[in-house]
């Protein structure tokens, strides 16, 4: 049966989302080549708009389109008040992120990028273990609504996961870094690199006395900064009124120094896409241009609850309706040599990596993360790796004031491209003698 | 689908072959403040094959498409024979189980019309909303999921299984000016509760409003070590972040290091405390009485008296150890092959009275509930929902943003006190691993002090 059709005859209003994936995935495991899987799903995901109200429904069991659909109409007998239509065709400039030689890597080819990997950090510390994960998929997504509206996203997405541990008597440390793009991107090594630096520097460690003191946070580390921020620049804890920067838009609230956009757009990144997951093009939106607040990231619903165009920001899952999320999240560069910043840097550490990230009441902007990897910084060297600390504030305080944004920046964990920030003077927990 | 499974399982060339079918209906329905996000239902069907070929490695495949389960079987064969690994891999021996466990539940949430489920959750998102002006916005949620399992393997085992699960949490969110505060409670059943486990749930969400007003007026907690008391829940989710995970022997099976670290009869805290891993009681939120290898659930002791004397095994790594498979072979779906997770796990009751642990304290933190949980083995890290001071042997004021830190070498030998008041944490508690989550895991504990703990703050 033609499901669109179908429910559009019964309520007027109605979107479809169909999704192929087709990935495959090699996972080393100690060092050693152990499992290979092909995954291959399908599902469809319906909403529709009746009376008002919105109803969802999704299946992955291509068997009972019917049951799909009476699912849909009965959701939306409860559903919300939609107070948005779905959205209208508009032509989409076209992003790459899809590349022919990604999809056709051979699972052989998987394998030896992943011995690659491994031999990088096996030659820098030959009792670590390493665990790397590579994948390659063909990302099919079709959305189709009453409107007209019919676009085909196709993507190549490549992954790479690769986690090392060292043990040393009980001393474990546990590091790990990510690649996504869909694009092929020849420097695919540079994270195993990192990693090998990472265990280099770690070989030695530091105490560090607790107290206040400049905390240079690298490209991951500054996620436990971003993430809070990032909740209260979505534009759905705006519409509930949770953002404390809701009502701020045109105010400056950070260091003129910093500045994020949130860019859908940029050819071959991990979240780049011509269409958001509602059909809407995606955008660059510049959230914090200078310091000064610019403005949210919506998709349809909250951005018609506030008046506004969607941002192009609606994304989803299968199984889970649509809700404003960031693609990729760039913090500029400023213009300070990382190796100034550190030579500036009397006493002091760097947190490449914290736990918990996310966890408790973020939306406050505060944070409070144990250290999951840092170095000590002692005039201007970095001297070793300091064990057993923690770290904790306000994103809105400690943000007001930075004390240098390098000049190099990173992309990690797929999406987020961040440089390294000093905050010149922040708390900093534990860690006494647990170093030596 | 019988006759299906058994002869693409005949089919094989591999060492050994499995095969695990998923079927799953779901009911959601989330309010919002004072809209309803959604209220509907999904249906997910798949399966996978996983082939092990003994000198090679293993294969896996996983697909919606369950039409043909041969060229699916042959596919994660091929894939098994791209692996490389230097010894051959074994398993250990298992008996073929041949089984069907059907769920009973008292009151069936299948029976019970959505716009039931939708009445009863604005109801309580009402109470929410209704309990203070400063309740700024809410979350309701309730969720239900009913899987039907098949595995079958090439060795003769045949079980089906039937896992219903139902879950409700609730969110105050309280703003004064810039201060937002957050209150979660949440209770869920995987057992024969059915719906009756969200009827009559008003005072939890009168108490996650009441938590969130609490914390308005909280206090962050200066930076610094002190003596916490933990309550049940808490102190059930420190179990699993800084043991737990230490005790999954996929992290220490192929690392010689690891394994000397982690010596069966290694002291890793004082007498009084006592840990277990446990799949076969029924009803808890990580029961698995066969696990997605067929083994069967049993109670694994992993601290007993302070010293470690167990792990949890997959077939895999227990005949690498050449210990016994335990039951914590698990997947958290059709889309994934096994690997070694937690059932229930839990601190065993010790005999300290609440009054008896706080009553010497001159200053520290009684630390509830939880946010989330994240370990680094070693380095684990834990942020509670809300908490207390201790003062002069008495709770004091409440406190905010608590997040503890720790080294599990020295905080498991700091807990000095096990109370005598052990609960399950009745939580919709997910776990992360390898991209699996959230896997259901029950976890359990009574109060229990710990010296010496890094807190975090300005």
């Amino acid at each position: 049966m033609d499901i669109l059709k179908h429910l559009v005859d019964q309520c007027g209003q109605a979107e479809i989302m169909v999704l192929r994936d087709e990935k495959t995935l090699v996972e080393f495991e100690a060092n050693q080549l152990k499992t290979c899987t092909v995954a291959e799903t399908k599902g469809v995901a319906v909403r529709v708009i009746s009376a008002g109200k919105q109803g969802f429904a999704a299946s992955s069991d291509a068997r009972s389109l019917e049951r799909l659909a009476s699912n849909a109409l009965d959701s939306a007998s409860y559903g919300d008040t939609a107070a948005f239509s779905f959205a209208a065709p508009v032509e989409a400039r076209a992003i790459r992120t899809y590349d022919g030689t990604v999809a056709e890597l051979s699972i052989e080819r998987l394998v030896s990028m992943g011995r690659e990997l491994a031999d990088i950090v096996l030659a820098v510390e030959p009792d670590a273990r390493c665990k790397i994960a590579i994948s390659r998929s063909v990302v099919d997504k079709n959305i189709r609504n009453h409107r007209g509206l019919n676009v085909e996203c196709r993507s190549s997405p490549l992954s790479i996961y690769m986690g090392v541990d060292r043990i040393e008597g009980d001393d474990m440390l546990i590091i790990s870094d990510q690649l996504g793009t869909t694009v092929w991107d020849d420097d695919y090594l540079a994270l195993a690199r990192r990693l090998a630096e990472k265990l280099r520097l770690s070989r030695r460690t530091a105490s560090v006395k607790p107290g206040r003191m400049p905390v240079l946070f690298s490209p991951v580390g500054a996620l436990a900064l971003s993430m809070p921020l990032c909740e209260g620049l979505n534009g759905k804890e705006v519409c509930k009124g949770n953002s404390p920067i809701a009502n701020k838009v045109g105010e400056r609230l950070f260091d003129p120094r910093i500045s994020i956009v949130d860019d859908g757009t940029m050819n071959g990144r991990f979240a780049s896409s011509a269409y958001d997951d509602e059909g809407v093009p995606r955008r660059r939106n510049a959230l914090i241009e200078n310091g000064r607040l610019m403005g949210f990231i919506y998709d349809l619903k909250t951005a018609a609850e506030s008046g506004i165009e969607s941002t192009g920001n609606a994304s989803r899952g299968l199984f889970s309706p649509a809700n404003p999320a960031f693609t990729n999240l760039c913090i500029e560069p400023g213009e300070t040599p990382l190796a100034e910043i550190i030579a500036g840097m009397d006493e002091g550490i760097i947190v490449e990596d914290v736990l918990g990230l996310g966890m408790g009441n973020t939306i406050s902007g505060v944070f409070s993360n144990p250290v999951a990897l840092a170095f000590k910084v002692e005039h201007g060297e970095i001297v070793g790796r300091a064990k057993g600390l923690s770290i904790a504030g306000n994103v809105y305080e400690l943000l007001k004031e930075l004390g240098a944004i390098s000049r190099e920046s990173e992309w990690v964990y797929g999406a987020n491209q961040a440089p390294y920030i000093l905050i010149p003077d922040m708390s900093v927990a534990g860690g006494d003698g647990a170093g030596s | 689908m019988k006759n299906k499974i058994h002869s693409a399982l005949a089919s094989s060339k591999a060492d050994y072959t499995e095969i695990r079918i998923e079927e799953k209906e779901s009911v959601r329905v989330a309010f919002r403040g004072k809209n309803l996000e959604v209220a509907n239902a999904n249906s997910d069907r798949g399966g996978m094959v996983r082939c092990l070929v003994k000198d090679k490695g293993w294969g896996v495949a996983t697909f919606n498409d369950l039409d043909d389960l041969r060229s699916k079987v042959d596919q994660a064969y091929r894939c098994a024979r791209v692996g490389s690994v230097l010894e051959p891999i074994e398993l250990s021996p298992a008996e073929p189980v041949v089984t069907t466990l059907s769920a009973s539940m008292r009151n069936d949430f299948r029976l019970v019309p959505l716009s039931d489920k939708k009445a009863l959750v604005e109801y309580y998102n009402g109470i929410l909303l209704g309990f203070d002006g400063r309740i700024v916005d809410t979350r309701a949620i309730y969720a239900d999921s009913f899987s039907r399992i098949i595995f079958a393997n090439s060795e003769g085992s045949w079980i089906e299984q039937e896992k219903p699960s139902a879950a409700f949490m609730a969110v105050a969110i309280a703003k004064e000016g810039d201060n937002v505060q957050q209150g979660i409670e949440s209770v869920a059943t995987n057992g024969e509760d059915g719906w009756d486990v969200v009827l009559g749930r008003d005072e939890l969400a009168r108490k996650a409003a009441r938590t969130a007003l609490g914390l308005l007026t909280a206090k962050p907690v200066k930076a610094g070590r002190y003596t916490v008391v933990a309550n049940p829940k808490l102190a059930s989710v420190f179990i699993h972040e800084a043991f737990g995970h230490l005790s999954e022997a996929d992290f220490i099976y192929e690392n010689p290091k690891a394994r000397e670290m982690m010596t069966l009869g290694r002291r890793f805290g004082k007498g009084i405390l006592n840990v277990y891993d446990d799949g076969s009681i029924p009803g808890l939120r990580g029961t698995t009485l066969y696990d997605d290898e067929g083994t069967p659930a049993r109670r694994n002791w992993l601290i007993r008296e302070g010293v470690l004397v167990g792990r949890l095994h997959s077939r895999q790594t227990a005949a690498k150890m050449g210990e016994s498979p335990t039951g914590n072979a698990r997947a958290v779906s059709y889309r994934f092959a096994p690997i070694v997770r937690m059932t229930n796990t839990a601190i065993d009751n010790g005999t300290t009275s609440f009054e008896d642990m706080i009553g010497d304290i001159e200053l520290g933190i009684y630390a509830c509930d939880y946010y989330g949980g994240e370990t680094k083995f070693e380095d684990f890290s834990f942020s509670s929902g809300h908490a207390w001071m201790i003062r002069d042997g008495k709770i004091a004021e409440m406190a905010k943003d608590v997040t503890l830190a720790g080294n599990l070498f020295t905080t498991l030998d700091n807990v000095d006190a096990v109370g005598n008041d052990f609960a399950w944490d009745e939580s919709p508690s997910g776990c992360g691993k390898f991209g699996q989550v959230p896997l259901h895991v029950g976890q359990g504990a009574p109060h229990i002090r710990v010296r010496d703990v890094v807190i975090g703050g300005e």
